[in-house]
């Protein structure tokens, strides 16, 4: 098992865990933007830099993606290592000025302000980390958005910019999104959910008892579809609010109880 | 026809060459791109036409790849005799056949005249744009058809193929090819025999050749070329090292804009699996390797290695954060060795002649020679083929016949955009990897753009960041967010909104750039602006302190003005002026009025006695 020491705390981890692996398990903060356990890593938001050490010479590499295999040194809080997350920090910070969530990153790190204007914006607040688009793809298996265009136009985005028909309105996306930009707004008219800014919306379902709302319909369908669970239970209680299913739970134990004292 | 051993392939040269016609008269038309764009294709019809209908004497019209003098082209080269004759048009071909070809007379008008000594040359030797030169990745650009492959196989073609398959271990191809001393020519200039030594010791059921054609770098058009011109060395470099690497399957990843390379490289691999060069048991030595095309989408990104893979995978052309090497997982997670065209093509070579002559060539640490295209305001535009350790003013001067319009010299781009600018007190260092690196420019791929004194370096510097924002891939922060910054600076800078604290904002973002961007892409963006910034600080300044443009480039920084001793009031600027700016009486001197200048330029272009000045 390689030794990573970091900031002079030594910790072993398993070969091919990650420094950032290792940082959590040296109780050390290194924030973090674009990694998210469940999906693969991107290292694409380079907000976990930390200085890697080689002999004499160091160099920044990214945390989340750096697996080790023999014993290496880090450091997370040398000068070049937070100047490094300082100057993303503060480019992402003119990317998504208005978003709460990465202030209070910022914060975190001590950073309170940003040097540079507001100069590309291809979709408000988002700060392009990828997050929803691999959680959607390697999570849920639908790929309902995808990233279009490049560079300072890249945005995320369903196909052809229409509400995606493969959107189950899971809302995986806006549980991931770091920054608080995917949002899932109800609509009370139609009793549908839209995950915005995709445009897919999705209409709930109801309490088969009492009509109170559930979660979106096609989600309901996709567990049915995921494995050998579809059984006519199942599905009476899938169309059950909490309160409901609990009901009809106690019912039916009611009903066992009093078959078995009275056979 | 299957070529079945090595014996097999040299009894078959034997046979062209008696086929042979010695005697025979060759009018070599070059159809590269270039001159292809001028319209070689025509003449070569028309060659072929006039050889068809000779009486008495055998004449062969052959296309051939690029000569790199495009900017004399079209090229056509006349056997016996080397005769070179230069921007040939329609007309000229039937006075070239009667009287060259039949006649054994020289056309003078038709040679080239050096534009500075005003010397005639017969043939490439007498042009110091050719005899400077040492070619090893060209030799035979320029000389052999590149749809055939029998003239290959009579210029040597395969030979090193034959060599290194049956008399040579893989580990034995490897340490010659470590001898030679060949680095990485797409620009990382990575010691290509330790890459490929890698590559065989990672482990991996499936191994991958790949050869990276997806030149993109403006001005460049050195890989093109090659693939056009010569595409069968390429195919027999990569079948020496899929051989001494242990894969089976290659790619070629040519950019679409390329299409005369994608139609050659296509008949040249076809014609390679005809011959058994490419396919199972390859000249009988039961070692099976094939090579296919793939086009690019037109990403400059995608010549970056892992942007490459990604995309050869049918996925988004971005790069991949990686620690672990594309020798150990690259293609589909396959240990996978990537070499640019230049380095495939020095392979046959090496092979030919061993390492230890390649080692001669160059400097202590570049051997070798290195292809560039040799761009800008120069006078001999094209592609050269230098030794490794020549001067730049060598190439600058000597090759390229010095700048344009009697200008001087301000500074040269090498290494394509993510490259640097050199300034003139810097022309006697030597072209080698590690020279230019310190200079703060670096090899690259082989872009050269020689730049003369009426250019704006902020400019300059702003052109490619520009086009380094238009072609990153947006995947990571700070090349996507930092070069956006760094354009708007620049902008700001050009218009005259410049601020004192705007220099060091720029060593700010480019000190991020290099030290947190995900590829080399992102990481060497910022070398247009910090080469630029290094050799000319005051041009910056005078910019953003003076609001002053010194190369009188940037509009607003500089204004146009009438000489009143030059002007002859013939009233041309003042009917052209789109704004009404310029007043005066016929046949005297006029004025702008500046107040309503919008400093278009059109005064400035059309007065035919050159009296508005920028001031």
């Amino acid at each position: 098992m390689p030794t990573v020491t970091i900031d002079d705390i030594k910790v072993e981890i398993e070969e091919g865990q990650t420094i950032l692996d290792a940082a959590r398990k040296a109780g050390i903060w290194i924030p973090t933007l674009c990694y998210h356990p469940s999906v693969a890593p991107k290292a694409s938001c380079r907000l976990c830099m930390v200085e890697l050490q080689r002999g004499d010479s160091s160099r920044l590499v990214t945390s989340c993606n750096y697996e080790v295999y023999s014993n290496i040194t880090v450091k997370v809080s040398s000068e070049k290592a937070v100047n490094a997350r300082k100057g993303v920090m503060e480019l992402l910070l003119a990317r998504a000025p208005e978003s709460e969530e990465l202030k209070t990153l910022a914060e975190k790190m001590r950073v309170t302000s940003t040097p540079y204007p507001s100069v590309t914006e291809s979709q408000r607040n988002c700060i392009l980390c990828g997050l929803c688009t691999s959680v959607c793809e390697e999570v849920i298996g639908k790929a309902a958005i995808g990233f279009a265009g490049r560079g300072v136009d890249k945005a995320v985005a369903p196909p052809f910019r229409q509400a995606a028909e493969d959107c189950i309105a899971c809302g995986a996306c806006v549980a991931v999104c770091p920054v608080g930009t995917i949002q899932m707004r109800y609509h009370e008219d139609t009793n549908e959910v839209e995950i915005s800014p995709f445009k897919a919306r999705a209409k709930l379902g109801t309490c088969a008892e009492c009509g109170a709302p559930l979660v979106p319909v096609p989600v309901n369908e996709e567990v049915f579809k995921k494995g050998k669970i579809d059984t006519e239970e199942l599905r009476i209680r899938a169309a059950l609010c909490p309160e409901c299913r609990r009901k009809r739970s106690a019912q039916t134990m009611y009903t066992a109880a009093l078959s078995s004292r009275n056979p | 026809m299957k070529l079945s051993s090595p014996a097999d392939l040299e009894s078959y040269r034997r046979e062209l060459e008696e086929q042979t016609d010695t005697s025979a008269k060759t009018v070599r038309v070059c159809i590269g791109t270039g001159c292809a764009a001028k319209g070689s294709r025509t003449l070569y019809k028309l060659f072929c036409e006039a050889a068809e209908s000779a009486d008495n004497v055998t004449v062969e019209a052959k296309c051939v790849g690029c000569h790199g003098f495009c900017e004399r082209g079209p090229i056509v080269v006349i056997q016996p005799g080397n005769i070179l004759y230069q921007r040939v048009e329609e007309p000229d071909v039937a006075e070239i056949f009667r009287e060259t070809v039949i006649g054994g007379r020289i056309i003078e008008r038709l040679l080239f005249k050096d534009p500075a000594t005003e010397e005639v040359a017969r043939t490439e030797d007498d042009i110091p744009f050719y005899n400077i030169q040492n070619r090893i990745a060209l030799r035979l650009n320029g000389v052999i058809d590149p749809t055939d492959i029998d003239d290959y196989i009579l210029h040597d073609g395969y030979s090193a193929c034959a060599k290194a398959l049956t008399e040579m271990e893989p580990d034995e191809i490897i340490a010659e090819i470590e001898k030679s001393g060949l680095r990485g020519r797409g620009g990382g200039g990575f010691p290509t025999g330790r890459k490929w030594r890698s590559c065989r010791e990672a482990s991996g059921e499936q191994k991958y050749v790949i050869c990276n054609g997806d030149e993109g770098d403006p001005g460049a058009f050195m890989d093109r070329s090659v693939m056009e011109g010569n595409p069968h060395a390429v195919i027999e470099g990569m079948i020496i090292g899929a051989y001494a690497i242990g894969a089976s399957q290659g790619y070629i990843y040519v950019r679409n804009e390329y299409p005369l390379a994608v139609e050659h490289l296509k008949t040249a691999i076809g014609q390679a699996q005809e011959t058994g060069f490419l396919g199972e048991d390859i000249l009988g030595t039961g070692f099976s390797f094939d090579i296919r095309i793939n086009r690019g989408g037109g990403a400059f990104v995608c010549g970056e290695s892992t942007a490459l893979v990604a995309s050869l995978e049918g996925l988004p052309g971005e790069p991949r954060a990686k620690y672990i090497h594309t020798v150990e997982r690259g293609l589909h997670g396959m240990p996978t060795d990537l070499n640019n065209v230049e380095t495939w093509v020095n392979i046959p070579a090496i092979i030919r002649k061993g390492g230890k002559w390649f080692s001669s060539i160059g400097t202590e640490g570049s051997k070798g020679t290195k292809v560039f295209s040799l761009v800008g305001n120069i006078n001999n535009t094209g592609l050269v083929e230098v030794p490794m350790g020549i001067t730049l003013r060598k190439i600058v001067e000597d090759i390229g016949g010095g700048i344009q319009n009697g200008r001087a010299f301000k500074a040269v781009q090498t290494g394509g955009p993510s490259g640097g600018c050199i300034p003139a007190g810097h022309l006697d260092a030597k072209v080698d990897f590690d020279e230019l690196t310190e200079l703060g420019s670096m090899m690259g791929s082989g872009g050269m753009i020689v730049m003369d004194e009426d250019t704006c370096m902020v400019n300059v510097a702003k052109y490619f960041l520009n086009f380094l924002q238009e072609e990153s891939c947006g995947k990571c922060t700070p090349c996507r967010e930092g070069i956006a910054q760094m354009v708007h600076i620049l902008e700001r800078i050009s218009r005259g909104e410049g601020k004192e604290e705007d220099i060091g904002t720029l060593e700010k973002l480019a000190a991020l750039l290099k030290d947190t961007a995900l590829c080399a892409l992102g990481a060497t963006a910022a070398n247009p602006v910090l080469s630029t910034l290094r050799y000319f600080r005051e041009e910056y300044e005078a910019h953003i302190r003076d609001k002053r443009c010194p190369a009188k480039v940037c509009p607003g920084l500089f204004a146009y003005e009438i000489d009143p001793d030059t002007c002859k009031g013939c009233g041309v600027c003042l009917k052209n002026c789109p704004v009404d700016a310029i007043s005066g009486e016929s046949k005297k001197p006029h004025a702008i009025d500046q107040d309503l200048c919008t400093q278009c330029g059109t005064c400035f272009e059309k007065c035919p006695f050159d009296a508005v000045i920028k001031v």
